[in-house]
């Protein structure tokens, strides 16, 4: 499907409620909204927006689950011309102070379930934005927050009045529509600024190379407020797909069942969403009912080999899985693997997609020949415009060249881009650069295991030791076996001299293995 | 029952709250008050399996086995008895 050209994120919301008023366009427990709906309801947020003295380029944060009331929330903050900051649902009332004094929001859009966070939050620096609650006058008005002090207004209220005409704000395509804080593996969180061309023309990239039409049944287990997340409610809304929420993916039968029920058509998931679906879902028993799955697509971090090897084998053979490649700064995707390349080029991340190109280039700024590692540098409309409030860390990583993602890759002849590591994860053993990555896939393919972080604790000896923190797939495994194992796949450098066996890796809230709490546990 | 409700709650509080038991009650849905992610369900089904010594199905994996405490001993007292 070839979309018309968009430079407005929400002019994809639009398009589709004028084309298809009354399909569905999403789906979340006992909720069916269609498009229209949904673009009216965005409608009134923004005249409310716009009636409050809200401008272009101001900030409201979205504190929300994946629900209706986020997607009018998201669609309503950018056709009123300001910008959303979502913000990660598992917050912590110290951070949600640093993020909103960061953030100078005018707006704060949630639910009654963060009402527990404000109330530990600091009420000086609430006051200084509105905050938006969903149903905040039926339940909480007088459990709520205190309203004397704090700006508190019903979320539905706002939204009830069927406004069909889209608000006529002048919004240029290059300007701020979206702040997104990436999960960083280290160091604090940055903004990552997004404009409207950024996002636009990346979703229409996705929509193109994914093949996605109207007829696409998206289920979404990852949350809007992670750009991957974030990507699927726009591609689908581009082309006048459905988007089925489910936020129960810690119950996977549940969420294989409601994959059959709906005839869901596509998934997307993180390496943890697949690792978790494999170990504890029935999957596996109930391919023959996923007959309606067309494809499987992965992004947010490398999978290893024995975890695509057995998704291949659980899913439908019709069930095609792209593997892709991204990062919150080229607004979610950079590279995807044709699907008919899966078996071949199995550990690829593939090709640039459609309107971005990729470099590989050494330490002094030089391309390397193929089969030669370079950093990737990656450039077109979808590169960010920069750290919000942090111009060290974008001149760092912003140049005439474009975007440096930090990541260590090699193109084999045909181009095909193959990640080796990332340049500050290499942890250096007596000498040796070890890519961790290499390691946790060897001892994956092992099978006793369902998780592993390789880490690097600081050592007298050598410099670096490296610690694998592991979970057992059963009560069979033991250190001894786990050494025996390791030692037939690694030479001696590359050998865990610790391991430590945990009940599950700690994550962040889009499901990537967070590094830094797993030093913790040592 | 009251036993094992009191041993589930036992094992929440000290696993996921921290010792800090302020609004959970044996209705409490843990997803829906950010209580416990995926991974918690795991850490959760794998006491369940050690503790009462039973087999938890990948089927059996919804909320309404495994999402409260109710749920949970409600559960667990179908699965002794089989």
């Amino acid at each position: 499907m070839i979309l018309p050209a968009c430079t407005h994120i929400h002019h994809f919301l639009e398009n589709s409620a004028l084309r298809l008023p009354d399909k569905v366009a999403l789906i979340h427990d006992g909720t069916r909204a269609t498009y229209a709906q949904i673009n009216n309801a965005a409608n009134c947020l923004a005249n409310w927006l716009i009636n409050n003295k809200v401008f272009p380029g101001d900030r409201i944060v979205l504190l929300l689950e994946n629900s209706l009331e986020y997607a009018v929330g998201y669609y309503g903050i950018l056709k009123s011309g300001a910008v959303a900051v979502p913000l990660s649902t598992d917050i912590k009332p110290d951070a949600l102070n640093y993020f909103l004094s960061e953030i100078e929001p005018a707006v704060i859009i949630s639910a009654k379930r963060f009402v527990r966070l404000f109330k530990a939050a600091d009420s000086i620096i609430l006051q200084k934005s509105k905050i938006l609650i969903k149903n905040y006058s039926a339940i909480l008005k007088s459990s709520g927050l205190n309203s004397s002090s704090i700006d508190v207004s019903d979320f539905d209220e706002l939204i009830s009045q069927d406004l069909k005409d889209n608000p006529k704000i002048k919004i240029f395509e290059n300007a701020l529509a979206s702040i997104i804080y990436t999960s960083g593996s280290t160091g604090k969180p940055k903004g990552v600024m997004l404009s409207h061309k950024n996002i636009a023309t990346n979703t229409a990239s996705i929509c193109q190379y994914l093949q996605l039409t109207e007829k696409e049944i998206q289920m979404v287990v990852l949350p809007f407020f992670y750009v991957m997340g974030k990507s699927l409610i726009n591609t689908h809304f581009a082309v006048g797909g459905t988007v089925v929420l489910n936020n129960k993916f810690a119950f996977p039968a549940a969420v294989i069942n409601q994959m059959i029920e709906e005839k869901i058509t596509g998934f997307s998931g993180v390496p943890s969403t697949y690792a978790y679906l494999l170990h504890r879902s029935p999957l596996a028993k109930k391919r023959d009912q996923l007959q309606s799955l067309r494809y499987c697509s992965q992004a947010g971090g490398h999978m290893a080999l024995a975890v695509k090897k057995a998704l291949r084998r659980a899913l439908p053979d019709k069930t095609d899985i792209y593997i892709m490649y991204g990062a919150t700064e080229v607004a979610a995707r950079l590279t995807f693997l044709e699907p008919n390349r899966f078996a071949e080029k199995i550990d690829s991340i593939g090709k640039p997609i459609p309107g971005s190109k990729v470099k590989l280039l050494d330490k002094k700024g030089h391309d390397v020949e193929p089969g030669q590692k370079g950093e990737i540098i990656a450039s077109g409309d979808n590169i960010m415009q920069g750290y919000w409030k942090d111009e060290i860390a974008t001149a760092k990583v912003l140049d005439d060249k474009g975007y440096h993602t930090g990541d260590l890759a090699y193109q084999d002849q045909e181009g095909f881009l193959y990640i080796k590591g990332r340049k500050d994860s290499l942890i250096k053993v007596s000498g040796h650069r070890i890519n961790p990555q290499e390691i946790e896939d060897i001892m994956l393919a092992t099978g006793l295991f369902i998780e592993v972080a390789v880490l690097g604790l600081p050592d007298n000896l050598s410099g670096n030791k490296l610690v694998a923190v592991i979970v057992p797939e059963n009560g069979d495994c033991t250190e001894k076996r786990v050494f025996e194992a390791c030692a037939k796949k690694l030479p001696k450098y590359k050998m865990p001299a610790e391991i430590k066996m945990i009940r599950a890796l700690p994550k962040n809230a889009s499901g990537k293995i967070d590094r830094s709490r797993c030093i913790e546990l040592l | 029952m009251s036993d094992i409700k009191s041993k589930i709650k036992e094992f929440i509080i000290d696993n996921f709250l921290f010792g800090d038991a302020d609004g959970l009650n044996d209705e409490t849905s843990f997803l829906d008050e950010g209580i416990i992610d995926s991974t918690g369900i795991l850490e959760l089904v794998n006491f369940l399996e050690e503790e009462f010594s039973i087999a938890v199905d990948d089927e059996e994996l919804i909320p309404e086995n495994l999402d409260s405490i109710k749920n949970v001993a409600a559960y667990l007292e179908q699965k002794i008895k089989a």
